[in-house]
């Protein structure tokens, strides 16, 4: 497939973009579906539809997962279990051993690529053994490690603003296997931050794995 | 040893472990004075931690002590205390935990159901109340153990059966059920809990405990230690890791013990696992308002079926109830009266009724859609933690237990005989002795 005329006008605008390059579908891999304990009804006014599919997002041939392996910081230095690094291991099961748990409240974690990249798309798991909705999700790309210049939201399903980061349009989901794909709109930016504040579980805040597609 | 004698040697007779004299003790008297509980969680695997997150929300607990075999659960506890504030003590040893800790008033067990009668037995001996999840115990005779030994000592034994606290349940059978008597006569009951397929659990190889510990506790490798609930020797399978919540609710709600069961099940899909995949069982009751039967089935390779619910049918309405507010429905037969009473007294809210369309058209030959209520009762906290609240309350002195070992112990009698039942295809009749300690 080759890029469409919308794309090539996005071209004009991103030093990045090849107007000539072929496009396919980001291919995200799954982790198995895995579900245990006793399910917690989830009560949410902003709720997407069970049925709501990830989107397509297209991508050029050399993007590739540039979070893998990379320095991982949080709100919470302290974890409750698990390791900050656990987020960009490769490990996307939701098993014990696998998932950092963080305090409760508005907690954040923050993936250095270690310099400027072309961003396509955030995917993130943060716990599917159980169905759950995290809160206030919010995601954004920045050069500045502090978020306070150059900040680009890429995702934000806080629908009544508690966050303080405005109201979101996105709607809350609920966690399986699949995660959560976002599409970054060819973002530049070498900090990618991940906000939540607690879930319809518990109060606290988990992070299996984080991709971040680009180049 | 083996481990069928070593669960056999695990001295659940008439008591359990034998204590040495000083572990021996009374309760403190700050439970009885009112003020903070001193408490200790036993087990932080998935339910412990989900039975700390509810009891992180109520007040006057103090928190002491955690115990895990898993080096990994017991830092999730400990750490997870220290963020809300509680420096406690790990052990992998409840032996040792109950040595040590001399201020104990409460335990809340959380371990494998082959553990909950000797962890039981040790800390009602030590002089603590216990909060024990279900399913009661591996056997029905160590069940009994966990009663007699509450008997003697005079703690407090909850079951963690957690619906018979919930609001909800508790207005339905109250007031829906005995007061407005909104089904009529309760002539039968299904219930379900059907769970799609899943893998195995599994665990990262850096956090393996050493294979000596793990024979130490009863597990023969890190997969049974992890998927303990699929192997005989430690768990009743499905039947009695989830139908002990549903089948209680029968007996609760019926006001009975069954009469009889009849069962069917096998290990039909998963090649590992020792124990039933599937069990479908057949109860009857004799009810004070005559004879009823109630099905409950429990599938481990589909989720269909609507989830999971119990669903009381009566001859002039039906509750379908579930811990879900959104799976809950009451309905109410053609014959019957109009409930406009009880919705003026709020104890149901009529639904929205659906838009007709064409396709909403019936056949005249059919009986037309039931009009349908709700259950206006918000439970507006964790499932569990009207269960916890309740317990800490009755060691206060201020509530009943909702669900005391020996009530719990007459509802699992009514299902440790499943599975027999199911190897046998015999019909299973129940005898009065079944039910007593």
């Amino acid at each position: 497939m080759k890029r469409a005329a919308f794309v090539l006008t996005l071209a004009t605008t991103l030093p990045f973009a090849n107007a000539d390059e072929e496009l396919k579908p980001l291919v995200v891999e799954y982790p198995p579906p895995f579900l245990m304990g006793t399910p917690v009804p989830i009560n949410l006014p902003n709720l997407e539809d069970a049925s709501a599919k990830a989107p397509d997002i297209l991508v050029p041939a050399d993007i590739s997962n540039l979070a893998r392996d990379k320095p991982v910081t949080s709100s919470d230095d302290f974890p409750i279990i698990g390791e900050l690094e656990y987020a960009t291991d490769g490990d996307k099961e939701s098993d014990d051993g696998y998932f950092v748990e963080l305090a409760s409240g508005q907690q954040w974690i923050q993936i250095d690529l270690e310099k400027e990249a072309e961003i396509y798309a955030v995917a993130v798991w943060r716990y599917h053994a159980q169905k759950r909705a995290y809160q206030d999700v919010v995601i954004k790309v920045s050069n500045d490690p502090e978020f306070k210049d150059g900040v680009t939201t890429i995702f934000n399903n806080d629908h009544d603003d508690s966050s303080g980061f405005g109201k979101g349009a996105q709607k809350a989901f609920i966690e399986t296997n699949q995660g959560r794909l976002v599409p970054a709109h060819q973002a530049k930016a070498r900090y990618v931050r991940l906000y939540s504040n607690g879930n319809t579980s518990n109060e606290m805040n988990h992070y299996i794995e984080v991709e971040v597609y680009g180049r | 040893m083996d481990r069928r004698n070593f669960i056999k040697k695990g001295a659940i007779a008439s008591g359990g472990i034998i204590l040495a004299p000083h572990i021996l003790k009374s309760a403190s008297a700050a439970a009885a004075s009112g003020s903070e509980i001193n408490v200790a969680l036993i087990g932080m695997g998935v339910q412990g931690r989900v039975l700390l997150d509810s009891m992180l929300n109520i007040p006057g607990l103090r928190f002491r002590a955690v115990c895990d075999i898993w080096e990994y659960s017991r830092r999730y506890g400990v750490r997870k205390l220290a963020k809300a504030g509680y420096e406690v003590n790990g052990y992998e040893n409840i032996e040792d935990l109950l040595e040590k800790e001399k201020d104990l008033d409460a335990a809340i067990i959380a371990t494998p159901d082959f553990w909950h009668a000797r962890h039981t037995n040790a800390c009602l001996q030590a002089g603590l109340h216990v909060y024990c999840e279900k399913m009661m115990a591996r056997t029905i005779e160590e069940a009994r153990s966990m009663v007699q030994t509450s008997r003697q000592t005079g703690k407090l034994l909850q079951i963690g059966h957690q619906r018979r606290s919930n609001p909800r349940y508790i207005h339905t059978l109250e007031n829906l059920i005995r007061k407005a008597r909104i089904p009529g006569r309760l002539t039968n009951a299904n219930a379900q809990w059907n769970r799609s397929v899943t893998p195995d659990i599994g665990w990262p190889r850096k956090y393996e405990i050493p294979a000596e510990t793990l024979k130490r506790y009863g597990y023969a490798d890190m997969h049974q230690f992890r998927n303990w609930r699929w192997f005989r020797d430690l768990s009743g399978g499905p039947i009695s890791d989830l139908g002990a919540h549903q089948i209680d609710i029968f007996n609760w709600f019926f006001d009975a013990p069954p009469t009889t069961l009849f069962a069917s099940g096998g290990a039909d899909y998963y090649p590992n696992r020792e124990w039933y995949d599937n069990v479908m069982v057949i109860y009857e009751y004799e009810s004070p308002e005559g004879t009823a039967r109630a099905f409950y089935q429990t599938l481990t390779t589909t989720s269909a079926g609507g989830g999971y619910f119990e669903y009381f049918m009566g001859d002039e309405g039906s509750i379908k109830i579930s811990e879900n507010p959104r799976i809950t429905k009451i309905y109410r037969e053609e014959r019957a009266a109009e409930w406009d009473k009880w919705s003026d007294l709020n104890y149901i809210r009529r639904s929205a009724a659906p838009p007709k369309t064409d396709e909403t058209k019936i056949d005249v030959r059919e009986t037309a859609p039931l009009a349908s209520y709700d259950i206006p009762i918000v439970l507006d906290k964790p499932l569990h933690q009207p269960h916890l609240e309740n317990f800490f309350n009755a060691i206060h002195g201020k509530a009943k237990l909702t669900a005391d070992g020996e009530h719990s112990f007459k509802s699992e009698a009514a299902i440790f005989p499943v599975n027999a039942a199911v190897a046998s295809k015999k019909l299973h009749v129940f005898k009065p002795e079944d039910f007593a300690v």
